[in-house]
């Protein structure tokens, strides 16, 4: 009877460890996985407030090199900008252009630099809407007249 | 029975010690790095408010068959400008160009100068300060 009594005791002290460390298990990886989401996030967050640039030309007199329309974009932002077709793309007049008809001349620009790039598109003559997506999402609309 | 209900809390507490320590951890320098980056992104925009020039005195003497292109850009704003960082566009086309000071300050003006330009008629300058913002002056080679 009396080693039943201890038997029972043990079994439930083994039990209430068990328990005590899977829910403690459980608690630990949700809240690590909930807190690198949010790390992860902040970083996102704090990417897109270093983020922003503008297309400087004039836009009566969008120059011209062979077939292909230039375009500078300065970087008006906090943080080097990884100028390439991945991390941009460019819409004109709502249509997506090809990545194989732009590209840039520098792969990347600091704060206050520039870089051209270069649009192989056919455009009537008229007024135009260029709109150009960075990275995370950050964008910049330009009117201009051909 | 007491020391079971102890030694389950012992573990709990330990865990919540150390997930209050992961989280703060994890969390706390994301958050200064957010903090700061908003800051700058405060400053900048509100340095693009308080940024204001104006293109004046265009001369356009000749240099052969072409022009030089001398003008000057008063600050008008209230903010330091950088002017290695300016672009000049003339008839939409970036230029290079030398200046007589690295900075501009507020209501200060600084020349610059740009030479052997090709054309003639009626021209259209563009001035674009590091912060992007603009000014535009249509002159006329004679």
């Amino acid at each position: 009877m009396g080693f039943s009594l201890t038997g029972t005791h043990v079994i439930f002290f083994i039990a209430s460890v068990i328990i005590a460390g899977a829910v403690s298990g459980v608690f630990i990886a949700v809240t690590t996985n909930v807190s690198t989401s949010l790390s992860d996030k902040g970083d996102r967050v704090q990417d897109q407030l270093d983020t922003d640039f503008t297309i400087i030309n004039d836009p009566n007199n969008i120059p011209t090199s062979g077939s292909d329309y230039l375009f500078y974009l300065k970087n008006i932002g906090g943080k080097k900008l990884a100028t390439t077709n991945e991390t941009f793309q460019l819409l004109i007049d709502g249509d997506i252009v090809a990545t194989a008809n732009y590209n840039f001349t520098d792969s990347s620009i600091q704060p206050s630099e520039y870089t051209t790039i270069y649009v192989e598109e056919t455009l009537s003559a008229g007024d135009h809407k260029l709109k150009i997506v960075g990275p995370q999402a950050i964008e910049d609309e330009f009117t201009f007249n051909i | 029975m007491g020391f079971s209900l102890a030694a389950a809390a012992a573990i709990i507490g330990v865990s919540t010690l150390i997930v209050v320590g992961t989280a703060v951890e994890n969390i706390l320098p994301t958050m200064i790095d957010t903090n700061e980056s908003y800051d700058d992104m405060k400053n900048r925009a509100s340095d693009q408010v308080q940024t204001d020039i104006n293109i004046t005195s265009v001369i356009t003497p000749s240099n052969g068959s072409n022009y030089d292109l001398n003008f000057t850009v008063y600050n008008t704003g209230s903010v330091v400008l950088e002017t290695s960082y300016f672009n000049i566009l003339i008839n939409g086309t970036v230029q290079q160009f030398t200046s007589t000071g690295s900075y501009l300050y507020p209501e200060n003006e600084v020349y610059f100068n740009v030479t052997n330009l090709p054309g003639a008629g009626t021209r259209i300058l563009k001035v674009t300060t590091d912060n992007g913002i603009s000014d535009y002056y249509e002159y006329t080679i004679v």
